[in-house]
Formats: C-alpha cells, structure tokens, sequence
C-alpha cells in the first residue's frame, strides 16, 4: 500500500487500467479453456461413441450383407449337387467343390470360403487347404449354425487375421453341408473407418493388435496393449500416443476369440483443442490491442487528469513564492475546472487583499491594516475609547531655515524611524505625519485595555530614543533636538475616513483635539511630556509626574488641567 | 390313412406302438421287416407323391423297393424336384403337370426330396425291402398284417429318429396269436422350415 500510495496519480491509472484489462483478459482465457476444453472433451467423447456405434453397425449391415450373400450361394443349385456329392465317396467331387470356392470368393468379394458337410467337417477350404478333413464342430459361427440349423455370424481369428465370418446351411432340401464366407476385418477397415468418422481405429486382444489405422511404427508400440486395462472401463481416457494426447475409448466386439476383442477407437484431442488454441491466440491477440489501447486511452485520460493537476500543483507552489498574479486558464466543467476557478478566486483574493494591505501600510502600520484586513475593525465606524499622542519637534522652523533640505530630511526621517518604533513597541499606531511630528493612537484599530499607559510609555521611549539620537547629532556637532509630547484620552469616533481610492482608517472627535492642543502646551511650560489629568488618574505609581497646571485651552471654554510626566517604569527593548 | 384302413381290414399279425423315450406315442413312424426278406413283387403298384399348395402329398412315403412314383404337378407354378440322397439320386426340372416322367426307386433306404425353387418343400421317400411295413397312426399305434408265421426282425423308423433302422431291431415270432411289438425311438426335435404361401408372403 505504501509502494502504491507513492506512485503518482497517472502511474496509478496505468496500472488499474492494465490490471484490469489483463484480470478480463485472463479471465476470460481461463473460462474459455474451461468451458470449450470441457465442451471438446465432451464433444470428442460423443465422436468416440458414435465411430464405436458406427463400428457396431458397420458389423452389422456386413453381416448381414454376408450373410444374405451366403444364402443366395448356397441356394445355387449346382453348388447344392456338388455338395451332396460327398454323401458317395465314390462320386464325390473335392476339386469342383475347392474350384467353386475360390470362383465364390471371387464372385463376391470376400476373402474366406469354407465348405463342410452335414456334421461339421471340412470339405474345402480357400484359403486353409491344409484344415481339410478337420473338423469345425466346435468353431463359431458354425457351432451356432450346427445347432439351429440356420445362418449364424461371428467375429473370429484365422491365422492372426480377424475375420467376420457367417455359416449358413446348404439345403437339400435337409442341411447337407455348411458354407462359410469370411470377410476380413483388416488394416483397410479400420483406415475406411477412420476416414469416415476422423477416429483411429485398432482392433486389439489383450495379446496383440489384430488391425489399426495406426501406422505400423505406432501400433507396435507395447503400450497400446498396457494401456488396454485403462480404457477398456467405457470410459475415454486420454492417452499419449508419440508426443500428441489422444481421447481413447475401447469398446467391446462381440467376438469368439480366445480373449475378448476391443476396437480402440481414439480422437486427437490436442487437434480437437486447436480451434480453442486459435481462439484463445485470437482473444490475447485482442486483449493486447485492448490493453496498448485502455494504455493509450489511459495517457490521454491521465494526461487530461494530471496535467491540469499539475498545472493546478505548479500554481499552488506560486502561491507561496508571493506570486499572486498567476491565474490558471482550465476551461472545464468538471471538478478539475471547478478546482482551477477556485484556485484562481483564491489567487485573486489574496492578491486583493496583498494590494489593499501593501496600500495601507503605506499609511497606517500593518497591526492597522490586519486589523482592517482581517476584519476585526468595523470598517462603517464605531465609538471607541482610545489614547492619542501628538509629538512635535520644538524650534523646527528654526532649524529647517538652518539646515540643508537633504540634511533635514534625513534628520526628520532618521528622527521618525525612532518615533514610529517607540510607538510600535507599545502598540501603537502611528496614524500621522504632521511634518515635524506625528500623530499615534493607542486602543484602535487594535483595542488594548492599557492604552494609557502604552501611550505613556511610547512618549517615554521616544523621549528615550531622542536622546541618543542628540547624542549623535552632538558628535556630529548639530544642536539636539527638542521635542513635545501632549497625551489625552478620550471617545473617539473610529473607521474607514474618506473616498475609495483613499480611504483611511482615522478617528475623529474632541479627544483628537485636545491631546493636539495638550501638545502644543508643552511650549508654555517647558515639558517635555503632558498628559490630561485623565490620563494621569489610570497611571500606575512607578510613572513619576511632575507639575500640574491648569490651563486654559483653545477652543473650550473651560481650563484643562495638565500633568508633567518626567519619567516612568523602563521601555520595552 | 389308406394303411390304417388295412390296418383293420383283417386281423393282424403283429400289433404294437411306437413312443418317445418321453413315451409320447410317435406319430409317422414306420415299422417293417427287415429280415428275412421275401421275393420282392414283380410289380408293385405305382405310387404318386403329388405337389399341391407348394406341398409335397404325401409328405412321407414307404414304399416297396422297385416301385415306381409319379410326381404330378397341381400347383399352377413350376416346381423342380430333385433327391440328392445317395439311395436314388435323382432331378425332375422345372416342370408343370404330369409332364414328369415316373421315378423307379431300385434301392432301399430314405430318399429326402425337395424343390429347387422351394426351400421349404420337403417329403421323404422311404424305399423298404418288402411290402411288409406299417406307419403308426396318431396315437403310435400299426398292425402289420399278411405275414406268413415264422420269425422276423422288426425294426422302426422316423425321420427324426437318432437311431438307425437296425439299431432299433427286435425278433417277433407270428404265430395264431397276434404278435405285440414296442418300440421306443429318441426324436430329435422337429424343426418345420417355414412355408410361404402367396407371393407376397415374408420369410
């Protein structure tokens, strides 16, 4: 699982495709050797019945056509005459008799004439000359015949040779002889079988092949009679004969010989199974195109997958390097398409709100823009209670008359850099630069519960950082700055001031107004820092103030009372 | 039946039965003298086996060494008679009527005629040594009559007898007193070929 989990998804698509198509495939080869080997089995097993039927009626009709055969020569009169002769030794004819049966053999085509008398007793012979005189009693056919006195058939050897032999009676008008035609169940017989019925056929006792199809190298093989106790239950069995598997069937032939006779009738069954082999070579044949086709079909299917996957993949580690600009062009209705409009959604809005937050920085500090930003600033405009601190640089008038414009901006930039940090330490916001001063608010956009205090402290640290700025500036031989710091706190009217295209986070209200005109009061009493006396009330024992006035303000008819701050607990590093 | 009115005409000589070795009475046995024989007739009467319905009629026939038979036609078909058996061998071809000349049976001994054409027409001629002879009626029963007293060898034949004629010998004296002879004869079983009547007739 671990091996497929990391292929890629295209490798995995290949081989479920493969694997699938190689599981039908070979499924499908299996059940057909399964079903069509079954089939041909069966189907060769029913041709080996049906050549070992055709083999028994073959016997059949040839006996009967024997036999019918038998008749009609021994209802020949003259045969009749020549027959009774042997009831008078003296007349009797032996020559005519052997004559008239190879004449008979001829006649009819058969390969076996033997005449006997009455009782059973050779007369004549062709061929068998040399059995004249013998008797025959005891050998079928004629034991049958000698006993109904009528036509009987059997399946007996001669010499080696099987023949199928009938006795019928002479009549005149008592039985007065035998005659006995046989036909010969040869190598010819068991070839015109096998063209008829595509069947090898060998005729076989336990002892020995009598007839066969086979050629002569095959049928000599010992094993043809071995495997005759294996096949004689009527069952085919299948056996190897020289390298090629053959479906056997031995069947019974009613026969007198000394041991039973079996026709062993047998059907290639590899040559059966070629056409399935041919099938089977077809199906895999096919089943390759199947698969280099589902192969190709699962490129193209997997390219279609993959590759917007990975154009998506691509697009996402843009992400990351700060490219927001990259959009995807996927113009699908599927999911792959829903994903890549997604992606470019998600692109566009992170690139909006990069734009907006790089736009705002510019103006307000990113806690303010985030603020915004992440939404925790109700932009339409809340009441809010903050603390807001305006500082100024005394005498700059004065020193921008004195200074260098290159030299001063550096001077004020340098200066700012420390005011914006001092602010930012306690965080603050600073929300203005008034020229030679700012403007900071403590408690929004972020609300902070101490914003009296971090204002506090951020005028103490800019106080702080002022003075090792002098210092530098004394080294460097140009007078130290001084500067004011006035702090009021108040509610204030907070949110999004101004038209779209700039639009800023501001607060308005009398708060605003009187920590400006707080500041502007440090020129009066010479302090650095001056708080509201509301500031001063929330400040903790370890800030030390210094003088209180009250003082008449700009703008209000009532007096302010002010508070000095001269120094306070250490500012953050 | 001609033999079995003799039979009764006059009173007998000797008298007796014939059976099976079942004891089963054998119909169509014949009885004669096999010795001494007499001076045959000079000229015994003609006989006549005639072929009615594809039949030879009478299907056995005993008669008198020296008679001579006729072999008339009544069928409407031919017929052709022949004998191979060696006491008288003999061939009447195809022939209708009385066309047929008559056979002088000169030997004795059976003599099995059939037709040529007929498988299953057969009859037995049963060539004897004197007139002295009897055929046992249905129930195995003969009478031989006319024989002047003295002894005589009896002996008993059938067609499907397994015996032969002197095998089955037995010595009779004739006297006034009729004569009591039995005969005990083992049969084979008869085995009647088939007939076939009609042209269309099946084997």
């Amino acid at each position: 699982m671990r091996w497929w989990d990391t292929r890629s998804l295209r490798a995995r698509i290949f081989i479920a495709f493969s694997v699938l198509i190689l599981a039908v495939l070979l499924a499908t080869l299996g059940l057909t050797q399964l079903i069509v080997g079954r089939d041909t089995g069966r189907t060769l097993s029913r041709e080996l019945r049906t050549t070992g039927q055709v083999f028994q009626s073959l016997l059949r009709e040839r006996a009967i056509r024997l036999q019918t055969n038998s008749t009609l020569l021994a209802s020949d009169f003259a045969l009749k005459r020549v027959f009774a002769t042997h009831f008078d030794p003296s007349s009797y004819d032996s020559e005519t008799l052997a004559s008239a049966g190879l004449s008979y053999r001829q006649r009819i085509g058969v390969q076996l004439v033997w005449m006997t008398d009455e009782k059973g007793t050779l007369l004549a012979a062709s061929p068998g000359e040399g059995r004249i005189g013998q008797t025959l009693a005891g050998f079928s056919p004629l034991k049958d015949a000698l006993q109904s006195q009528a036509p009987a058939t059997a399946v007996v050897e001669v010499d080696n040779e099987l023949f199928q032999m009938v006795a019928v009676p002479v009549l005149g008008p008592d039985v007065i002889g035998f005659l006995m035609l046989g036909q010969v169940i040869d190598d010819h017989v068991a070839e015109r079988l096998k063209q008829d019925t595509h069947s090898d056929v060998t005729f076989l006792t336990d002892s020995g092949v009598l007839a066969s199809s086979w050629p002569e190298s095959t049928r000599n093989d010992p094993q043809l009679i071995r495997m005759l106790p294996e096949v004689r239950q009527q069952n085919p069995r299948l056996l190897n004969m020289s390298g090629e598997r053959y479906l056997s069937l031995a069947l019974p032939v009613v026969a007198n010989l000394e041991m039973p006779l079996y026709v062993l009738i047998q059907g290639s069954y590899d040559r059966a199974l070629a056409p399935l082999h041919t099938l089977q070579r077809r199906i895999a044949i096919i089943g390759m195109i199947a698969l280099a086709g589902a192969l190709v079909t699962g490129i193209i299917l997997a390219g279609g997958i993959t590759g917007p996957v990975r154009l998506l993949v691509n697009a996402m580690h843009e992400i990351p390097r700060g490219n927001l600009r990259h959009r995807l062009r996927i113009e699908r209705n599927d999911e792959i398409g829903f994903l890549s409009r997604s992606f470019n959604e998600m692109a566009a809005g992170l690139e909006e709100r990069e734009h907006i937050k790089d736009t705002f920085g510019r103006f307000v500090s990113r806690d303010v823009a985030e603020a915004v930003l992440s939404g925790r600033v109700p932009l339409a405009g809340e009441r809010r209670e903050v603390s807001i601190l305006f500082q100024d640089i005394r005498g700059f008038t004065a020193l921008s008359e004195r200074l260098d414009p290159v030299v001063l901006l550096r001077l004020l930039n340098q200066f700012f850099t420390e005011v914006v940090a001092a602010v930012e330490a306690e965080g603050g916001v600073v929300k203005q630069f008034t020229g030679d001063g700012v403007m900071a608010l403590f408690g929004a956009p972020q609300s902070r519960a101490d914003h009296t205090e971090r204002a506090v402290r951020a005028a103490l640290g800019i106080v702080t950082r002022l003075a090792s700025l002098n210092v530098l500036l004394q080294n460097n031989g140009a007078a130290p700055l001084q500067i004011g710091v006035g702090i009021h706190t108040g509610e204030v009217v907070a949110g999004l001031i101004g038209p779209d295209e700039r639009i800023e986070y501001g607060v308005v209200g009398e708060a605003v107004n009187l920590a400006s005109r707080i500041e502007s009061l440090t020129k009066e009493l010479t302090a650095t820092i001056l708080v509201s006396r509301e500031i001063a009330a929330r400040l903790g024992s370890e800030f030390v103030l210094g003088r209180t006035a009250l003082l008449p303000v700009k703008g209000t008819s009532r007096p302010v009372e002010v508070v000095e701050v001269l120094s306070g607990p250490l500012p953050a590093p | 039946m001609i033999f079995s009115a003799r039979v009764y005409a006059a009173a007998p000589a000797v008298a007796g039965s014939v059976s099976g070795t079942d004891g089963a009475p054998v119909n169509d046995a014949v009885v004669f003298v096999q010795s001494p024989v007499p001076e045959p007739d000079k000229s015994p009467p003609m006989q006549v086996v005639d072929q009615v319905n594809k039949t030879f009629v009478p299907g056995l026939l005993p008669i008198v060494v020296g008679t001579a038979v006729r072999f008339p036609n009544h069928d409407q078909i031919h017929h052709h008679v022949y004998s191979f058996s060696p006491t008288k061998t003999f061939e009447l071809p195809l022939y209708k009527g009385e066309a047929a000349a008559p056979v002088v049976f000169d030997k004795v001994g059976a003599v099995k005629i059939g037709c040529n054409i007929h498988d299953w027409m057969s009859g037995i001629i049963l060539v004897l040594p004197s007139r002295h002879f009897a055929v046992t009626d249905s129930s195995g029963h003969f009478a031989l009559n006319d024989l002047p007293a003295g002894t005589y060898t009896l002996v008993a034949w059938h067609a499907l007898s397994k015996l032969k004629p002197e095998e089955t010998a037995q010595s009779v004296q004739v006297g006034a007193e009729v004569a009591n002879v039995n005969f005990k004869l083992p049969l084979t079983p008869a085995r009647p070929r088939a007939a076939m009547h009609g042209t269309r007739a099946e084997p």
